[in-house]
C-alpha cells in the first residue's frame, strides 16, 4: 500500500509585478518522504517556500495538506495546518531558553508558566529527533548547529495533538555549518522520516544525493525535473539546474588595453570565521565575479574591501597603494562604490526623495562650499531619470514609493553620479529586478567598465557571471575553490561552476 | 527541580561585589555607616524606588520606556491623602483611598499602554504625556488650599515601624519585588515581555498576544508607580504633587546599571533592584562621608556613564547603530 | 528605543512590489497634514483664546508668552536637531542652566567677552556628548541622562546653591529682554532668526542633508559614506550652543541665575515643544520653522488656560494631553512598523 499524501500542490503560480516567480507548480509529497529541492538563486525556491509557509499567497492554484484543502493567510495558519519551517535566518528568541523556544503551544497565553512541564515537553520533543540538549540553556549560549536542532525540533513539534503527518521544510539548514556539524544534521534529518515528510533545500548536491529520496529541480519558476535520487546523477542535476544550455553568450564590450595598473589588489585577505586566503586583482575595465553560495563568504569580502567590515590578515591595495586604517569614507574618497544586497535597509534612504538620494555621495556643481543648489541637484537627478528611464518620472518622490527596479537604478545613479567612482562593488545588483530594469542596470555596468571602471560583481545567478565577467572566482566555505579566466576559456559551463561551489 | 534555577546570576555578581566594597569603604570613612540604624535607614530609603523599578524593568525589557513615574506618583499620592484622614478635608474613605489612588496609576498606565501598542505612538512620547497628565492631576488636587497632612498617627508611623527588625516600608517593597520576580519568571506574560524585547517580529509571528502583554506591562508599571506615590506620601506625612521628584533619574540608571539594556530583551527585576541598592547606598554613604547631598546626582551620572561605556565596549563595530 | 528603521523593512523586502496607488495618496496626505499641524494647532489655540477672552491677546499677553517661549524655543530647536539625527539630548536644559550661571558670573569681569566664552564652552560640552556617543557607541538616552546629572551638580558647585545676580554689565544682557519689537523681546526674535538659519542648514547644506539622512536610516547613510560620527558631534555641539542661547535668554529676563530658579525645569517643555512642532522622535523628520510654533504653543498654554478660566493648575494636564494628541494625530505610521 502506498503511503498517504501529505502535501499536494496543483498549478500554484505567483507573480511579482512583471516577474513570474513561480509558474504552475504541481507537486505531491507522501508520508515519510524526504524531497530535495534544488535550483539556482532566483529559480523560485524561496517564493515556493514562502507560499508553503503562509508568508506569501499564491495568485492561483490549490494546496492540500493531509488531504484537506488549505489556504494560508499567515504563517500561523501554516503552523496550525502542520507545516513547520526551519528558516535560513534563525527565528529563535536568543534571550530565552531552549524549552521556551520550543513551547509553541503556550504562545497565546499569559498566565502561570509550568516550567517543569515546559521543560519536560522540551526534552520529549528533542528526544523525538534524537537530540539531547539541556532545556534550560539560553539559546544565545548554543552553537549554531544546536540552534538549528532547536529549530528543527520546533518545526517537528508543531502540534502534538495533530492527527496528520507534519511537513517539515528545511531551508538551507547546512549553509553555515562546518563539515562535522553537517554530518550530525544529516543523521537527524534521516531520522525525521519516521515521523514527518521533509522538504530539504540545499545548494550542496552531495548532501541532497545522500539524504533525499526524490529530487525536484526548479528553473525559472517551473519544475523541470522530479526524479528518484537513485535514478539521477549529480551531473544530471547540474544540467537540469542550468537548463541544458552549456554556454551563455558573453556580453560584448569594448576592451581596454591590457596591462593597466590594477584598480584593486587583494592579497591573502582573511577574517576569522568568514573568509580566508582571498587574493585577486581587478584592473580598469575588468569585471571580476565572485561566485558561491550564500555562506561562501563573498559578501563579507566585498564589505571588507569597502571598509565596512574589518579584516584580520592580508592586504588591500587600491590603485597601487596599500591601504591602512581603511574606512568607508576613505574607500569612497579613493573611488570605491558599494551596492549592497539589502537595498531597502542598506542601500538607500527610503524616506528621502530620489534627488536627495542621488546627491548623497557626490554633489558636483550642485554644491558650492557647504551649500547645496537644489536646482542643480534636481537637474542632475532628472538627467539620471532620463538616462535610466526611471518610472514614475518624479524626482521629488520618496524612494520608498518606487518599485524595486527603479530604486536600484537610483541607487546606482548615486554612485555613478560621482566622476571619481572607478571601482564598483556590486552585491546582487539584479536582486528582485524585472527584465527591463535588469537590462538597464547591466548596460550601466558595462558602460562604466568601458569608461575605465573595475567591477567586482556578486551575481544572483551563474549565468549572470558567465555573461558579464572577465574572471570568475568561485568561493566555497570562505576560501577560493576555483578561478576561471573567461578571456582564455570559451567552453566553461554552469555545471562546471556549480561543481566548484558544492 | 533542576530546571527551575535561572542561569542569570553571573552578571549581578560584579554589582554585589561592588556593593560590598562600597560598604567597607564607607564604613571606614564613617563608622556610623555600618550601624544597624543606618542599615534600617537605607532600607527605608530604598523602598520607594524598589517598588517603581519592578514596573520600569518590565517596560524597559520590552524595549520601550516609561517616563511617567513621577507624574503618577504625584497624582496617586495626592488622591490618596485627600481621601484618607487629613488636615484639609474631613473625609476618610479608608480602603477606598488606596483603591482610587492605585486606580489612577493603573488607568494612566493602561492609557499609555493602549496608545503605544494599538495606535503606535512611541512610548517615549506617550509616557511623557502621561507624566504631565499625572503631574497635572496632582497639581489640581493640591490646588491653592493648605498643605494636606496625614492625621492618622498609625499611618504616619507605619513605614518606619519595625517588623522583625526591618522597617515596614521595606517589607512592602520586598513583597512587591518578590511578586515581580515570580511574575517575571513563572508566567508566560513575564517571559513574553523578554521575547518581545528580543524580537517583536518573531513574537507576533509565533502568535504571542503582543498587544496584551505590552498593555499589561504599562498598566502594571502605572499601578506600581501609584503605590510608590502612596508610600512616599506616607513617609513624608504630607501630600505634594512633586514628591516623586528625582525618582525617574534613580530608577532608569539603576535598571541600566543592573544590566537591563534600553534596547530590550535583557536584564531582570532582581538585577535592577541590586542597581537601586547600589545607588541608594552610594547616596547614603556619601552623605555620611560628608559630601554635600547636592553633589550626588553628579556621582550617579558619572557611574551611569562608566557603566554604559563598559557594557558597550566589547561589541563596538563599524556598522553598529546605537541611537 | 527610538529604533524603527531596520525592523520595519523586514516585511517590505518582497521583490518588485510597488505600493498601491491608494497607499501612496494616503501617505502623501499624511505628510501634508503633519507639516501643517504645528501652525494649525497654534492658530487654533489663538482663535480659541480670542473668542473666549481677547484681552489675553493684548500687548502684555504677547510679551509674557513670547518671553516664556524664548528659552523653550532655543532648547526645542536644539533638541529637534538631535532628534532629527535619531538621537536625543536629555542634557540640553542642564547645559542651559549651567550656561546661565556661568554667564551671570562672567559678565561682570569680562563684559561682552563673556558671551563668546560661555557660548564656546557650552558648544564644547555638547560636542563631548556627541563624541562619547559616537566613539563608545552607547545609547544617547542613557549617556545624556548621565551628563544631565553631572551638569546639574556642576551648576550647584558653580553657584554654591545661591542666586547669582549680574552685578555689573547687566545692561549688556538685559537689553535682549527689555528691547521689544511688536511686544516680543529681542531674545524671541533671535530664536526666530536661528530657526530660519537651522531651516536653511537642513534644507540647503550638505551637512543638513547628511543629518536627515542619518536620522532616516543611519546604516544606509554610513554605507553611503556619510561621516556619521562627525555629523553627530556637530549636531550635539549645536544642541549645546542652543542651550547656551537659552541660558542667555534666561539671564536676560531675570537679571540673575540660580540652579533652582528660572529655567531650572525646561527639559520637558523643550522636548514637548519639539514634538508639538512636528519633530519625529524616531528621527529623520523635523522643520525648525514648525518647531517655532511648537515653542509658541507651549509658551501660550498658560495664557490659553487662563482664558479658558481653568487656573494655572491645569497647565501640566493640558501639556500632557497636547503632546499625546498632536503626536498621535501627526505620526506617519505603517501597519508593519515596530514602534518602541
Amino acid at each position: 500500500m502506498e503511503a498517504p499524501t501529505v502535501l499536494k500542490l496543483k498549478d500554484i503560480s505567483r507573480t511579482f509585478g512583471h516577474v513570474s516567480a513561480v509558474r504552475s507548480i504541481s507537486l505531491e509529497i507522501r508520508r515519510g518522504e524526504v524531497i530535495g529541492l534544488v535550483g539556482e538563486n532566483g529559480a523560485g525556491k524561496s517564493t515556493l517556500l514562502k507560499i508553503l509557509s503562509g508568508v506569501e499567497q499564491p495568485d492561483s492554484g490549490t494546496m492540500e495538506i493531509n488531504g484537506v484543502p488549505v489556504s494560508f493567510r499567515s504563517p500561523n495558519d501554516a503552523v496550525r495546518a502542520g507545516v513547520g519551517v526551519v528558516h535560513q535566518e534563525q527565528s529563535l528568541f536568543t534571550n530565552l531558553t531552549v524549552a521556551e523556544n520550543l513551547d509553541q503551544r503556550n504562545a497565546g497565553r499569559i498566565g502561570y508558566k509550568n516550567w517543569a512541564r515546559v521543560n519536560n515537553e522540551c526534552v520529549a520533543a528533542l528526544k523525538k529527533i534524537g537530540v539531547s540538549l539541556d532545556p534550560t540553556t539560553r539559546v544565545s549560549d548554543l552553537s549554531f548547529v544546536d540552534r538549528q536542532m532547536v529549530e528543527i525540533a520546533r518545526a517537528v513539534s508543531i502540534d502534538p495533538n495533530m492527527t496528520g503527518t507534519p511537513l517539515i521544510i528545511l531551508d538551507e539548514p547546512t549553509a553555515v555549518l562546518e563539515q562535522t556539524e553537517t554530518a550530525v544534521l544529516e543523521r537527524e534529518i534521516r531520522k525525521l522520516k519516521e515521523i514527518a515528510s521533509v522538504i530539504f533545500v540545499s545548494h550542496r548536491l552531495d548532501e541532497i544525493m545522500r539524504i533525499c529520496d526524490r529530487v525536484v529541480v526548479l528553473r525559472s519558476g517551473k519544475i523541470v525535473s522530479d526524479k528518484k535520487t537513485s535514478e539521477v546523477t549529480k551531473e544530471d542535476l547540474f544540467r537540469d539546474m542550468a537548463g541544458g544550455v552549456s554556454q551563455t553568450a558573453h556580453a560584448i564590450r569594448k576592451r581596454l588595453p591590457e596591462g593597466a595598473k590594477p584598480a584593486i589588489e587583494v592579497h591573502e585577505l582573511a577574517r576569522k570565521g568568514k573568509f580566508k586566503n582571498i587574493s585577486f586583482t581587478a584592473r580598469p575595465g575588468e569585471i571580476i565575479a565572485l561566485v558561491g553560495s550564500n555562506a561562501s563568504g563573498r559578501e563579507a569580502v566585498a564589505r571588507a574591501i569597502f571598509g565596512a567590515e574589518t579584516y584580520d590578515a592580508g592586504t588591500i591595495g587600491v590603485k597601487g597603494k596599500r591601504v591602512l586604517r581603511w574606512s568607508i569614507r576613505k574607500a569612497v574618497q579613493a573611488g570605491l562604490a558599494y551596492l549592497p544586497a539589502e537595498r531597502k535597509v542598506e542601500g538607500m534612504i527610503a524616506g528621502f526623495s530620489a534627488t536627495r538620494n542621488i546627491a548623497l555621495v557626490y554633489q558636483g556643481d550642485g554644491a558650492s562650499g557647504p551649500f547645496l543648489k537644489l536646482r542643480k541637484l534636481a537637474e542632475a537627478a532628472q538627467g539620471w531619470f532620463d538616462r535610466l528611464e526611471v518610472r514614475p518620472n518624479t524626482i521629488s518622490r520618496p524612494l520608498i514609493n518606487f518599485s524595486g527596479g527603479n530604486q536600484q537604478k537610483i541607487v546606482l545613479a548615486k554612485w555613478l553620479n560621482s566622476p571619481y567612482t572607478d571601482v564598483l562593488l556590486l552585491d546582487h545588483p539584479l536582486r528582485g529586478l524585472d527584465v527591463g530594469a535588469a537590462q538597464t542596470v547591466n548596460a550601466e555596468i558595462v558602460k562604466a567598465c568601458e569608461n575605465g571602471a573595475a567591477v567586482i560583481l556578486i551575481p544572483d545567478t551563474i549565468e549572470e557571471a558567465l555573461e558579464m565577467a572577465d574572471e570568475i572566482i568561485v568561493m566555497r566555505d570562505g576560501g577560493v575553490s576555483a578561478r576561471h579566466d573567461m578571456r582564455k576559456t570559451n567552453n566553461l559551463t554552469v555545471q562546471d561552476i556549480v561543481a566548484d561551489m558544492v | 527541580m533542576q530546571f527551575v534555577l535561572p542561569k542569570e546570576w553571573k552578571g549581578p555578581a560584579a554589582l554585589i561585589a561592588s556593593i560590598v566594597v562600597l560598604a567597607i569603604v564607607f564604613t571606614f570613612l564613617n563608622p556610623r555607616f555600618g550601624s544597624l540604624e543606618n542599615f534600617r535607614n537605607i532600607l527605608f530609603q530604598v523602598a520607594v524606588p524598589l517598588i517603581i523599578i519592578v514596573g520600569t524593568t518590565l517596560v524597559i525589557q520590552l524595549g520601550s520606556i516609561d517616563l511617567s513615574v513621577q507624574g503618577i506618583m504625584g497624582a496617586a499620592g495626592m488622591a490618596w491623602i485627600l481621601l484618607s484622614a487629613n488636615t484639609r478635608l474631613e473625609t476618610d474613605y479608608g480602603i477606598w483611598a488606596w483603591v482610587i489612588g492605585i486606580g489612577i496609576g493603573l488607568t494612566l498606565g493602561l492609557l499609555a499602554g493602549a496608545l503605544h501598542s494599538l495606535i503606535k505612538v512611541p512610548s517615549f512620547v506617550v509616557t511623557l504625556g502621561t507624566w504631565y497628565i499625572g503631574l497635572g492631576i496632582g497639581i489640581i488636587l493640591y490646588g491653592d488650599a493648605m498643605l494636606p497632612s496625614l492625621k492618622s498617627d498609625v499611618l504616619m508611623a507605619w513605614p518606619t515601624k519595625l517588623t522583625l527588625g526591618l522597617p515596614n516600608a521595606f517589607w512592602l517593597a520586598a513583597v512587591i519585588l518578590g511578586a515581580g520576580v515570580l511574575l517575571s519568571r513563572y508566567t508566560h506574560f513575564g517571559r513574553g515581555v523578554l521575547a518581545i524585547g528580543n524580537s517583536e517580529t518573531i513574537a507576533s509571528n509565533t502568535g504571542m498576544p503582543v498587544h496584551t502583554i505590552k498593555i499589561i506591562a504599562f498598566t502594571l508599571a502605572g499601578g506600581l508607580s501609584a503605590l510608590a506615590g502612596i508610600l512616599a506620601t506616607m513617609q513624608l506625612g504630607a501630600g505634594s504633587p512633586d514628591l516623586g521628584s528625582g525618582q525617574l533619574f534613580t530608577v532608569i540608571p539603576a535598571a541600566v546599571i543592573g544590566g537591563t539594556a534600553l534596547s530590550g530583551g535583557e536584564g531582570g527585576i532582581m538585577r535592577s533592584a541590586v542597581g537601586v541598592f547600589l545607588l541608594i547606598m552610594l547616596n547614603n554613604g556619601l552623605v555620611l562621608a560628608g559630601v554635600n547631598p547636592a553633589y550626588q546626582s553628579g556621582v550617579f551620572g558619572a557611574i551611569l556613564i562608566a557603566a554604559i561605556v563598559a557594557v558597550a565596549r566589547p561589541d563596538r563595530g563599524i556598522l553598529k547603530i546605537e541611537k | 528605543m527610538i529604533d524603527m528603521t531596520e525592523k520595519s523593512f523586514e516585511k517590505a523586502s518582497t521583490p518588485g512590489i510597488s505600493e498601491s496607488e491608494s497607499a501612496v495618496i494616503r501617505f502623501g496626505q499624511k505628510i501634508a497634514w503633519s507639516a501643517l499641524a504645528p501652525p494649525l494647532v497654534f492658530i487654533a489655540m489663538l482663535l480659541g483664546v480670542s473668542i473666549l477672552n481677547s484681552n489675553y491677546l493684548g500687548p502684555l499677553g504677547i510679551s509674557i508668552a513670547t518671553a516664556t517661549a524664548a528659552p523653550i524655543m532655543f532648547l526645542a530647536l536644539g533638541q529637534s536637531m538631535v532628534l532629527n539625527i535619531g538621537s536625543i539630548d536629555l542634557s540640553n536644559a542642564a547645559i542651559a542652566l549651567l550656561g546661565a550661571l556661568m554667564l551671570a558670573l562672567a559678565l561682570p569681569p569680562l563684559g561682552v567677552g563673556a558671551f563668546v566664552l560661555i557660548l564656546l564652552l557650552v558648544t564644547i560640552i555638547g560636542a563631548i556628548n556627541g563624541a562619547i556617543i559616537g566613539y563608545a557607541q552607547v545609547p544617547s538616552f542613557a549617556l545624556t541622562l548621565g551628563t544631565l546629572a553631572i551638569l546639574q551638580t556642576a551648576a550647584l558647585v558653580v553657584s554654591g546653591a545661591d542666586t547669582i545676580y549680574v552685578s555689573e554689565n547687566r545692561e549688556l544682557v538685559s537689553v535682549l529682554f527689555e528691547k521689544q519689537i511688536l511686544n516680543a523681546p529681542l531674545t524671541f526674535w533671535i530664536g526666530i532668526l536661528t530657526a530660519v538659519i537651522l531651516w536653511v542648514v537642513l534644507r540647503y547644506t550638505i551637512l543638513g542633508q547628511n543629518m536627515t539622512a542619518m536620522g532616516k536610516n543611519e546604516l544606509g547613510a554610513t554605507l553611503s559614506a556619510v561621516p556619521t560620527r562627525r555629523v553627530r558631534i556637530i549636531t550635539y555641539a549645536l544642541s549645546g550652543f542652543m542651550g547656551g542661547l537659552a541660558g542667555l535668554s534666561i539671564v536676560a529676563q531675570a537679571g540673575s541665575a540660580s540652579a533652582s530658579g528660572l529655567g531650572s525645569d525646561l527639559l520637558l517643555p523643550g522636548i514637548a515643544a519639539a514634538l508639538i512642532g512636528g519633530t519625529s522622535i524616531s528621527g529623520g523628520q523635523t522643520n525648525p520653522l514648525n518647531v517655532v510654533f511648537g515653542g509658541l504653543t507651549v509658551g501660550f498654554v498658560p495664557i490659553a488656560i487662563q482664558a479658558m478660566g481653568l487656573g494655572a493648575q491645569a497647565q501640566s494636564l493640558v501639556y500632557g494631553i497636547f503632546i499625546i494628541l498632536v503626536v498621535a494625530l501627526t505620526t506617519v505610521r505603517s501597519r508593519d512598523s515596530i514602534i518602541k
